[in-house]
């Protein structure tokens, strides 16, 4: 356990030392923060900022932010040279997925704190659910981060399946504009992108607000995708573990 | 063998269709260093990570102090410090919190006197990708021996290094020796195996094609001993007859003579210079060296 946290640790710095992390955990999600902040001004998109700015920067660094630094460890040896060390495959993502999962929080928090008090946004009429989505749709988003970094080849592979998962997830989830402006069609289809779950439970279970449909859909639907990333991801990583490293 | 600490028997290793590693077996003795020598992709670096349980084998039997490390994964660690031909760190990790990191995993107090012992001790707030290759391979090194390992194994130790580097290296391989710490090592680097292996195998195509000591393997080379005479009276021309030798050539006023056996070719050369009256200023002799067996070898020739 000491050496779990040792490890922790050491792994939460690092991540601050690196540029190309520190921009997809904090420097792009809160700059975009600030800029639509500002730039939204009509009230219904306003009432819902901390909602759709936490949607954005928890996709953002999860989906765009954890995949590459895990198949740069693959690819570069890393993995390899922790594992001849005593440090198994599965402990090293393990311990990446949580340091970015606190990172990911802290912007999170950082935004949920002062979209009311910088932009005049809604405060959530329900707090508490607020932070239960919140921590779910982490959870669920650190965990396919950590399934496309696991599953993924080379970073030219993940710097393209991350976008694929990426812009659709702000464009087509209701977080720039109300899905119900969309075709049927990409209506439908943004429903496979977790930030769409995410954004209906928000505003169904926090704001006690309309939703497209049931946020207890929404809520089943987040956790299946969730609990499947996690497993997957096991699975790859014992299959990893028990034969060879690759 | 009861005294070996590595066993390798019939190991077997496909990719696929291909075979990697065809049925090699060896066994290094407590203490001893054993050189794993071979062309690119004779299979030495597969046969290594086969033992570092780093691979699935799929024949063969490995044992490593007492430990199958195909299934005590996590007790091997503990016995095996090992450092890899290729393998790197994270660009942002520093130096002591490497350290520190391996340390914690071994439940053992931080080792700054392995850092020390590396040279490397006053790079500890140094980030990895600041540090030079020797640097990085120096720490890498250091990591493999917190644990205080039975058995070392190195691929590749000196690769990228300078001379300083690999002298520096050597030395502290030579210090692991002195501490009855078993080592395997895979090099394409003849000297460096003739120089610190008490045992070598050479590996082509995923078999063992020779194993020996280094002098054993030379010795059996087909390639003949050279003898470089020099004296003072030049009395040793071509048009020499000697017993058991065949002039050469003649080099920086030496007259070079080949040999199968030095014994009696040095004894006819010296009954030559005597009835020449001449003297010898320099007799040097030279056998094949592993550089010259090894490439006999490697381009199909056979020992004797």
């Amino acid at each position: 356990m000491k050496a779990l946290l040792k490890f922790l640790w050491i792994q939460l710095n690092m991540d601050l030392r690196e540029k190309g992390t520190l921009m997809n955990y904090y420097v792009i999600p809160l700059l975009f923060y600030i800029i639509i902040g500002s730039v939204f001004t009509q009230p219904e998109t306003k009432s819902t900022l901390a909602a759709t700015m936490i949607i954005f920067a928890v996709t953002m660094g999860a989906i765009v932010g954890i995949p590459g630094p895990l198949v740069k460890m693959r690819e570069s040896g890393t993995l390899r040279a922790f594992s001849v060390n005593g440090i198994s495959n599965g402990m090293v993502t393990f311990v990446h997925a949580i340091s970015a999962f606190f990172h990911i929080l802290i912007v999170s928090v950082i935004i949920f704190c002062t979209s009311h008090l910088i932009f005049k946004s809604d405060n959530p009429t329900y707090p508490v659910r607020f932070i239960c989505v919140l921590l779910l749709f982490l959870l669920t988003s650190t965990a396919i981060g950590v399934l496309i970094g696991t599953f993924a080849r080379n970073q030219s592979f993940v710097t393209t399946f991350s976008q694929l998962v990426f812009l659709p997830s702000i464009l087509l989830s209701g977080i720039m504009f109300n899905t119900s402006m969309l075709p049927k069609v990409l209506m439908w289809g943004g429903r496979i992108f977790p930030a769409t779950h995410a954004m209906q439970m928000f505003k169904g279970l926090a704001f006690h607000k309309q939703t497209n449909y049931s946020s207890m859909i929404a809520l089943f639907v987040l956790t299946v995708i969730g609990v499947a990333a996690v497993m997957l991801t096991y699975l790859k990583i014992w299959k990893i573990s028990s034969g060879e490293l690759s | 063998m009861s005294d070996s600490v590595i066993s390798v028997k019939g190991l077997i290793k496909k990719y696929g269709a291909i075979s990697a590693v065809n049925g090699i077996s060896f066994s290094v003795k407590q203490g001893e260093i054993y050189g794993l020598l071979g062309p690119n992709g004779a299979g030495k670096t597969t046969t290594l990570e086969c033992l570092e349980g780093l691979r699935r084998i799929d024949g063969g039997n490995i044992i490593v102090a007492g430990c199958n490390p195909q299934k005590d994964k996590k007790k091997i660690r503990n016995i095996m410090g090992v450092q890899l031909q290729s393998s790197s760190l994270p660009d942002g990790i520093l130096v002591s919190e490497a350290m520190a990191l391996v340390c914690a995993w071994h439940e053992t107090k931080y080792r700054s006197d392995l850092l020390e012992c590396f040279g490397i001790e006053g790079m500890v707030k140094k980030k990895y990708h600041q540090l030079s290759t020797g640097q990085q391979r120096r720490l890498h090194l250091a990591l493999a021996l917190v644990c205080n390992p039975s058995v070392v194994v190195l691929d590749e130790p000196t690769a990228g290094l300078d001379v300083e580097g690999r002298a520096q290296l050597h030395n502290e391989i030579r210090k692991l020796k002195k501490q009855n710490v078993t080592m395997l090592l895979a090099t394409h680097d003849m000297a460096e195996a003739e120089g610190l292996c008490d045992q070598i195998s050479i590996v082509i195509k995923g078999t063992v094609a020779v194993t020996g000591t280094p002098f054993e393997v030379t010795a059996a080379s087909k390639r003949d001993t050279r003898i470089a005479i020099r004296t003072g009276r030049n009395s040793l021309s071509s048009n020499c007859k000697i017993e058991g030798a065949t002039f050469f050539k003649e080099k920086d006023c030496y007259s070079i003579w080949t040999c199968s056996d030095s014994a009696l070719a040095i004894g006819a050369l010296m009954q030559r210079v005597k009835e020449a009256n001449d003297f010898v200023i320099d007799l040097r002799v030279e056998r094949p060296s592993l550089e010259e067996s090894f490439l006999e070898l490697v381009s199909g020739g056979e020992m004797k």
